[in-house]
């Protein structure tokens, strides 16, 4: 089990793949190959990334390996003890064309169990609002990594706001110029400054759905 | 008929056709004669010796010119002489125009010296009972132009100066068509410019004397816009939060610019009533705060500026320090955030007419990168942030005395301040250098990962660098390597088929090539190829200030040069990602 998480943290795709075989031949339950092996690696991912310790692209080839694992184990999920958490539309607002920093929270959140419905970058307000009636999200994250685009989050929230489909829905914020107290200000339910801490902030806010 | 020329002091000899003229016959051998009255006779900066051959009667203006400039009866002025038969000639070195060196570091682009502001030192002809000319008459009557323009406010005040300096004035003159002013006597040695660098920290202002092109002084200071926030985007938000916010950045800038021009003015002894033209080169973001235009639309993308080039503006709309008649000229703004500083950048490097393929790559907050190939010129712009500037790095300063500057590792770790003060901080150039030692030495991985359990590399008692000053670094980088690879993509180049790479912005020559190459930052090619060529801003500016010529080709550049959009490129982000290594990427 440590050797799937290490091998998670190293982005050692062929490696975790052989641990999971093992582990799947020995019988271990999925679920606890999941939280214990590849979760487990991806948390500490997380961690690192929060305090600079290593850098995107060891990020980004960690999910690569998490996801090699994760394909393995996932038909050995019973349906019911299914790892499904919940769904989350991404975005980077109108405006900003920043994108990785999106992807990243994106994918680790998804690598944890919950679908993504990513709407990319430069996405209109109208968007926000079509998606979250079609799809009835439990979360909503926009990014903004410029001061001159982040008043659009603002504006979303608002119009979520005016089109009654906040009550049940969460809205997550961040990006580079933004602040807990930016989120309190435009009544976000949360802030996080890195994926580690989205990853936290969503399951804190889900808490009663789990 | 055909007849010969002799060139005596450049040992040539021409054929010419009756009636042609010897200004243009002197010009097409090869020789650059003086031309700065567009060889209308008015300037008498074309005077050749007729050693040999015929003398025609004083011409216009021969006369008068012939006596100031203290010449004997056989010189006559090139552009007036029309040859009717063998000439030998002499050309005296006042004649020729001397070839102007934009670029400090002395690399060759020529810039024709044209400048739109002239003087010429005129008696005008008092007007008799007999004929009662009027004064527009007796200008037209020099300059032969019937669409001569004299302002309405200008032309109130003419007939009290002529008459108090008895008909003995200097006129300034706009473009060949302008009348700009009329002043008492001769003040032909009384005729300056300013060129401004606009930069988002630094403003540098040149002054310059129009009738040589020389720069006379240079001052430099920090933008005092900084107070509104270190980069554009954040002035931009400031500029939209409130209407009242754009008029304070504008008048901010203005004050700091008049504020420089009227000290390097009083430095110098020049009254600022002689000063007729001021030229800036800033980015697209700080040319609209000069002018005090909407910053919206460069708030959101697609960042499409208000305008690209203006006509020159008279002074009037600023209230600089200068000739009330004065004109302000600014380069024009290419594309979206590259900007005037970008269209100096590429007078001042003549990239345009290199022949090869060359990358122009302009390291500041912004990062331009210029591609020409074949007869294409295209332009990117990469969001490289402050940290080449120093800025966002925990002992990071601007490259101002005490900053380290460079840094070398022989037995031990030595490192170089500018101005040789003690250290104070680390600038663009010195992170560089220490990073590349760093990484040499193992302290660094090429990842980026400090390998010290402190993660944090001391390199004086108080100056370190941290893990995050290094992702910091990394992203400033890889923001320019992505930029370089796609570009070169776009056109399917090699960096093997790169003739050279200009590298301008503050960096100038403290930028250690072998280092900037070890960290991935430029691609690996001969040393020799890269370039560097400085402030290419303030050295393309003052072209601009001093050549008509140099106007036209930008205005014709910026209609011909394409834009490579990044952040909308698939691409750009798995490039981006493999760039934050410290190496090289293949090209």
């Amino acid at each position: 089990m440590t050797e799937i998480a290490v091998n998670v943290e190293k982005g050692d795709s062929a490696s975790v793949k052989e641990f999971v075989r093992k582990a799947l031949s020995q019988n271990l339950q999925a679920e606890e190959i999941l939280n214990n092996g590849l979760i487990k690696g991806m948390d500490s991912i997380g961690k690192k990334f929060k305090n600079n310790e290593i850098f995107i692209p060891e990020v980004l080839i960690a999910t690569r390996a998490m996801k090699a694992g994760m394909d393995m184990v996932r038909p050995h999920l019973t349906e019911s003890k299914n790892m499904y958490k919940g769904k989350i539309v991404m975005g980077t607002v109108k405006g900003d064309l920043h994108d990785i920093g999106k992807k990243i929270v994106s994918m680790i959140l998804e690598r944890v169990g919950y679908e993504i419905i990513d709407l990319g970058i430069d996405v209109p307000r109208e968007k926000f609002i079509g998606i979250v009636e079609k799809e009835n999200p439990d979360v909503v994250g926009m990014s903004a990594l410029l001061t001159t685009t982040m008043s659009n989050m603002r504006e979303i929230v608002e119009a979520l706001e005016r089109a009654n489909l906040r009550n049940n829905l969460k809205i997550i914020i961040g990006g580079a110029p933004i602040t807990q107290s930016y989120a309190d200000e435009i009544r976000a339910d949360g802030y996080a400054s890195d994926a580690a801490s989205a990853v936290t902030l969503v399951k804190s806010l889900l808490k009663h759905k789990n | 008929m055909s007849y010969k020329v002799k060139i005596l002091s450049e040992d040539k000899t021409i054929a010419a056709m009756e009636n042609e003229l010897l200004a243009d016959k002197i010009q097409k051998a090869g020789i650059n004669l003086s031309a700065y009255c567009s060889k209308r006779g008015l300037c008498g900066k074309c005077f050749v010796e007729i050693v040999d051959g015929k003398l025609p009667p004083l011409k216009g203006r021969e006369e008068f010119l012939l006596k100031h400039k203290k010449l004997s009866k056989n010189y006559r002025l090139a552009c007036m002489y029309k040859i009717k038969g063998d000439l030998s000639i002499e050309i005296p070195e006042e004649s020729i125009m001397q070839e102007m060196f934009i670029l400090k570091t002395g690399i060759e682009s020529p810039i024709e010296f044209d400048p739109p502001v002239k003087k010429y030192h005129l008696q005008l002809k008092k007007p008799e009972i007999s004929f009662p000319y009027s004064i527009m008459e007796s200008f037209e009557f020099y300059f032969r132009d019937k669409n001569l323009i004299i302002p309405l406010n200008l032309l109130k005040t003419l007939q009290d100066i002529i008459e108090r300096s008895s008909f003995n004035i200097t006129a300034v003159v706009y473009n060949d068509n302008e009348i700009l002013n009329v002043e008492q006597d001769n003040t032909l040695n009384k005729n300056y410019g300013i060129a401004i660098d606009l930069g988002t920290t630094t403003v540098v202002v040149e002054l310059v004397d129009l009738n040589t092109g020389e720069s006379i002084d240079i001052q430099t200071a920090a933008n005092s816009q900084m107070k509104y926030g270190s980069d554009v985007v954040s002035r931009i938000s400031f500029a939209f939060s409130d209407p009242k916010n754009l008029d304070e950045l504008r008048n901010s800038i203005l004050k700091t610019l008049n504020q420089m021009i009227k000290q390097i003015l009083d430095k110098n002894y020049i009254d600022s009533s002689y000063v007729y033209e001021i030229a800036v080169a800033g980015n697209t973001s700080m040319n609209h705060f000069l002018l005090g235009m909407p910053v919206k639309s460069l708030a959101l993308a697609p960042f499409n500026p208000v305008f690209t080039r203006l006509p020159e503006l008279p002074e009037r709309y600023f209230g600089f320090k200068m000739n009330k008649y004065g004109k302000v000229y600014i380069a024009p703004n290419i594309k979206s955030f590259v900007g005037g500083d970008v269209s100096a950048g590429l007078i001042a490097s003549d990239l345009a007419n290199r022949k090869g393929n060359y990358l122009f790559i302009d390291l500041g907050t912004n990062g331009e990168i210029v591609l020409k190939t074949g007869k294409k010129l295209v332009v990117t712009s990469t969001a490289a942030g402050p940290a080449f500037e120093g800025m966002n790095i925990s002992c990071g300063t601007l490259a101002v005395p005490g900053a380290i500057y460079k840094a070398e590792y022989k037995n031990k770790l030595d490192f170089f301040t500018i101005g040789d003060k003690s250290a104070t901080g680390i600038c663009g150039t010195g992170l560089i250098d220490l990073i590349a030692i760093f990484l040499d030495k193992g302290k660094i991985s090429p990842k980026g990962t400090i390998k010290n359990k402190r993660k944090k590399i001391a390199v004086t008692d108080n100056i370190h660098i941290t893990q995050k000053d290094i992702r910091e670094m990394q992203l400033a980088i890889a923001a320019i390597k992505t930029g370089i690879r796609m570009i070169l993509k776009e056109y399917h180049l090699k960096k093997e088929e790169l003739d050279g790479i200009f590298i301008a912005g503050a960096f100038g020559n403290y930028l250690n090539i072998k280092n900037s190459m070890r960290i991935g930052l430029l691609p690996q090619i001969d040393d020799e190829r890269i370039i560097f060529i400085g402030n290419s801003s303030l050295a393309g500016v003052k072209a601009l200030l001093l050549s008509k010529p140099a106007r036209e080709k930008i205005d014709s550049l910026i209609k011909k040069i394409q834009y490579l959009s990044m952040a909308t490129n698939p691409l750009f982000q798995e490039y981006f990602i493999e760039a934050l290594e410290f190496k090289e990427i293949n090209h």
